[in-house]
């Protein structure tokens, strides 16, 4: 083959490498530059089921949240060496108790549910953290998507001109196997909104206008030469990126335009700022925004610790809560709170907890959700449940994908031909959803 | 290893014994019986041999002598030993049968044509454990005892194919008419092109007739072939000598209770009396869909689920369907996926069953008319079709938001993809709701500042399906509320962050399905409230953010005590998103 290739003269060679590649990728056209156009959408096609959430906002907590001190305290357990300094304290929902760390949400219960038997088969960060993003074990062999990523892929876009997957203040995971369009939008300070998307002051619409076509003539040759699906891409992502900055959408990166007040209730940290851009983004139709807080991981001086994360998440979450109710899109909207595992009911010499992947605690609120419920109960080790069954990750995101109406039992094939489903192989509880 | 606990519990059978020929060549047999010099024995795999005794060393000489003599073994060809022994009825016949049939014994030739003879099953003692037929859990042990022997039927039983007829055809029949084969590397075919292993190739006959007519034993040639005289040409079975008259009543007795696969199962056509779950398509579900949609089981350590979360092995599993939604719209075959998968293209990825034949058009017909009558258990179950259009009664209806959107639904046609692409010019989002119905729902999600009212009026040519408009964010303002009420299945209204005021909400009492209104960020005054408190109907509505008053919330919450009103006092000065 290769003595076969010498022989021939270079124009030939040029060809043959062309071909090869247009045989194996696909074909595409130059789309035009230039003016914003509002192109009209196709019609989204109904999934199996009517969908009741139509956005996920999925609030991780890395690092492993303490659930004994945050979402289940435990009554049952022993205050001094198990559940510690911290009492439960009623809420709006009757029957439902929440740590006395949580006041604020404590009023919002209502619209909310918890899961406290979630499991997890991992004791570790990386490892935890990807079976909960994506429903399967990390492996060598391939990167799954997240589980926003297929959503984004499946419940198609609404809004044409923003990206359906946002993470703010970190990133989990990725596309996967899946194109990269529907990979999360990482977004690292919520304050500076989106990176790069400013056109110079000293550049006017013509002159962009014409930079743009120069690039385009530019690039024609290599087009035509190489009309794959990769390379058409990269147009695309230049033109997608093109139309976001032309559009009045991109305002809604601009957390900064919101009045004091606003920034006021939710607090002016990274994960409050994080969670005011996320429900600008709802207003904006977009499907999943994942905002990260960090910090949970207390093998040590885990009072303290939690303490002071739960005043920032707290009023973090209230207020979204609030906010999203008071605008009428609570109901359209799930708001989903978890993290890897939990940690050790058993408080360690240090004052702090250890992981413990058995029966932390999963938060959800809004759309498809029943309110007041609490599924499950832990015994008063903490091992084992007493009430209800253990939840792995792939059961809580096919409760999220059953809610949005997603196909659970569709088998989805990798480009390398391997079956996967969305959710993995989760069962939805049934016990929280309100249909 | 059942035989080295025959020698223990068995009567009159013979335990494996090597013997050694004159030329030194030994095999590991069971001698069955003899007849004369002749004997029959069994090697390991259950095939059966005829040697003349003559042909074994002297110890084995002596050995089948003895056997002989002493009654050990019993006198006749093996095969016809067994078929007249299972039952207490046929005992009475043993020695009858015998001294009819003429010497027509097979020879070691007949053995190889066949190419897996049957298994002899071994006689056990009364009460011995293998006497027990292994039962599969959650099968009805009865059924199985039924299944074990080929048994006679019972005075009065019904004839079922299976255990009735289908040994005496195996027995005498398959030797000439089975299926084709492999042998040596040529293909033999059944002997006039006609093969008798299964109910479907039986009733199928061969290329010139059928042999077998349901009911009319006189036009039935397969029974006509049975009665003939012995010296006739046609006369079957053409060796060993005819049927007993037992045996020629069986299949007489089954050709006139209609040639049924299965005893009390309706063949094709019987299904004058309503089509019965268990009959009739419980038998196609067990064949064809239970391998894949059964119940989980666990299987090494794992729990195997049914394909697609599906299950369909009783009636309620198959009317609860999956996650996804029920797959029998009773009374609708064509919303009915059940029918829908069986009846697609053989090259449609989604067929169902995915591995053999489609299933046949009568087992297709059977499912129609299943679903069409109302996907009974019994038939004699009631069920009344829903009828096509139903009256909306707003009374009625005040359960769930769902359901009312249900039933609009139905009442408007579906919309054509070029409706759809008109709306949709202007920038709107339209999207069907659920694939149960024909309501649609439209927005304008991106850039929406640059929407007004002209915008909305492409939507009026579906004006009657949309049942959710969401105008948030957009520039239009209270003259839109003309085009907005004449969608008059209107059951969810989003005019978050507009300029509408108190005039446009006066007009919105026009529509009668309205639950959901969302004014929050609006300039809507106290002046509304009386116009709102009209509307009995409302489920919810969104306030906040207006200049609506907490005592004029107040007011309307007793106005309307069932709804949900949703306001809180101002937490910010202007609306958000600008």
């Amino acid at each position: 083959m290769k003595s076969d290739l010498k022989s021939l003269d270079e124009l030939s060679r040029r060809e043959f490498v062309a071909s090869a590649a247009k045989a194996c990728l696909g074909v595409g056209l130059l789309p035009m530059a230039g003016s914003y156009v509002h192109t009209p959408v196709e019609a989204l096609q109904p999934g199996p089921r009517p969908a009741n959430a139509r956005h996920i906002i999925y609030l991780y907590m890395s690092g492993g949240m303490t659930h004994m001190d945050t979402f289940a305290p435990n009554p049952d357990a022993d205050k001094e060496t198990y559940q510690g300094p911290v009492s439960p304290i009623a809420t709006s929902a009757d029957g439902v108790f929440l740590s006395e760390n949580l006041p604020r949400t404590a009023q919002h219960m209502h619209n909310a549910a918890v899961i406290r038997t979630m499991m997890t088969s991992q004791g570790a960060h990386m490892q935890g953290n990807y079976l909960m993003h994506t429903s399967y074990q990390m492996r060598g062999t391939i990167a799954h998507p997240t589980f926003g990523s297929w959503i984004a892929k499946m419940s198609g876009p609404i809004n044409s001109t923003i990206p359906m997957n946002v993470a703010i203040n970190g990133r989990s995971g990725s596309s996967g196997f899946l194109e990269s369009k529907y990979g999360p939008l990482p977004i690292g300070n919520p304050n500076a909104g989106l990176a790069n998307s400013m056109a110079a002051d000293y550049l006017d619409q013509t002159r962009f206008d014409g930079r743009l076509a120069m690039a385009q003539k530019m690039n024609a040759g290599f087009l035509d030469t190489y009309d794959q699906k990769q390379v058409r891409a990269y147009t695309d992502l230049y033109n997608d990126a093109i139309k976001l900055m032309r559009s009045e959408d991109l305002k809604a990166f601009d957390v900064a335009s919101e009045p004091d007040s606003m920034k006021d209730l939710y607090g002016r940290t990274a994960f409050g700022q994080g969670c005011l851009l996320a429900r600008r983004l709802v207003e904006n139709k977009v499907r999943y925004i994942e905002v990260t807080r960090g910090g949970w991981d207390t093998h040590s001086n885990n009072f303290e610790a939690v303490a002071n994360n739960c005043n920032d998440l707290d009023r973090g979450l209230s207020a979204l809560l609030l906010d999203l109710e008071a605008r009428g899109l609570l109901q359209d909207t799930m708001i989903v709170l978890v993290s890897e595992f939990g940690r050790t009911p058993r408080i360690n010499g240090g004052n702090g907890r250890d992981h413990w992947p058995y029966g932390f605690s999963a938060f959800l609120a809004g759309g498809g959700i029943k309110g007041g419920t609490v599924y499950g109960k832990m015994d008063k080790v903490g091992r084992n449940p007493a009430e209800g069954k253990f939840v792995d990750p792939a059961s809580l995101n096919a409760t999220i994908g059953y809610a949005m109406g997603l196909p659970l039992n569709d088998v989805q094939y990798s480009p390398s031909g391997r079956p996967f489903k969305v959710a993995h192989d989760g069962e939805p509880v049934m016990d929280v959803l309100s249909v | 290893m059942l035989c080295l606990f025959s020698v223990v519990y068995c009567r009159g059978e013979e335990s494996f014994r090597t013997f050694t020929t004159a030329d030194g060549k030994s095999f590991p047999f069971r001698v069955l019986s003899f007849e004369g010099q002749e004997f029959y024995f069994e090697d390991r795999n259950g095939k059966q041999y005829k040697v003349n005794y003559k042909q074994f060393s002297p110890t084995d000489q002596k050995y089948l002598i003895d056997t002989a003599q002493n009654g050990k073994i019993p006198e006749g060809d093996p095969r016809k030993l067994n078929s007249a022994k299972t039952d207490s009825v046929m005992d009475s016949t043993e020695e009858t049968s015998s001294e009819e049939k003429p010497e027509g014994v097979p020879t070691a030739e007949d053995d190889r044509r066949l190419k897996a003879p049957p298994k002899k099953t071994p006689k056990l003692r009364p009460g011995s454990f293998f006497a027990y037929k292994p039962v599969k859990l959650g099968q009805d042990p009865t059924l199985a005892e039924e299944k074990k022997g080929g048994s006679m039927p019972k005075s009065g039983e019904p004839i079922d194919f299976t255990s009735h007829v289908l040994p005496i055809l195996e027995d005498r029949c398959f030797s000439c008419h089975q299926e084709p084969y492999d042998k040596n590397g040529r293909t033999i075919q059944p002997k006039a092109g006609l093969a008798l292993n299964t109910y479907e190739l039986v009733m199928k006959g061969n290329l010139d007739a059928t042999v077998v007519t349901a009911g009319d034993v006189e036009d039935s040639y397969l029974h006509e072939v049975l009665t003939l005289d012995e010296d006739d040409d046609m006369f079957m079975p053409p060796k060993g000598g005819p049927l007993t008259p037992e045996q020629i009543d069986i299949i007489k007795r089954w050709i006139k209770e209609g040639a049924k696969p299965k005893a009390g199962a309706s063949a094709t056509a019987d299904a004058s009396a309503g089509i019965s779950f268990h009959d009739h398509i419980f038998p196609i579900l067990e064949e064809r869909c239970l391998d894949c949609h059964g119940e989980p089981y666990v299987k090494n350590g794992r729990t195997i689920h049914p394909k697609a979360g599906l299950a369909l092995n009783t009636y309620e599993a198959v009317l609860k369907g999956n996650l996804d939604g029920e797959i029998v719209a009773r009374g609708n075959h064509e919303e009915s996926t059940l029918y829908v998968v069986i009846t697609l293209d053989p090259d449609d990825s989604e067929l169902m069953p995915p591995k053999g034949d489609p299933l046949t058009p009568e087992e297709i017909e059977l499912f129609k008319k299943w679903i069409d009558e109302g996907a009974k258990e019994n038939p004699s179950d009631f069920f009344e079709k829903p009828k096509e259009k139903v009256a909306v009664s707003l009374t009625s209806t005040a359960d769930k938001k769902t359901a009312l959107v249900d039933l609009l639904g139905k009442q408007v046609s579906k919309l054509s993809p070029v409706k759809l692409k008109a709306a949709s010019e202007t920038g709107a989002l339209v999207t069907p709701l659920s694939e149960k119905h024909n309501m649609v729902r439209a927005e304008f999600s991106s850039g929406p500042s640059l929407i007004e009212n002209k915008a909305v009026q492409a939507l009026s040519s579906i004006q009657s399906n949309i049942s959710h408009l969401d105008l948030s964010r957009t520039a239009v303002n209270d003259s839109v509320i003309t085009m907005v009420t004449k969608m008059k299945n209107l059951t969810w209204l989003g005019l978050r962050n507009t300029k509408i005021t108190d005039n446009g909400v006066k007009a919105l009492k026009a529509l009668q399905f309205l639950r959901f209104l969302n004014l929050s960020g609006t300039q809507v005054t106290d002046s509304s409230i009386k116009e709102l408190s009209q509307m009995k109907d409302l489920e919810e509505i969104y306030l906040w953010n207006t200049k609506v008053s907490e005592s004029g919330v107040e007011t309307l919450r007793k106005s309307l005590p069932e709804a949900k009103i949703i306001w809180f006092p101002e937490v910010v000065q202007t609306a958000s998103v600008e």
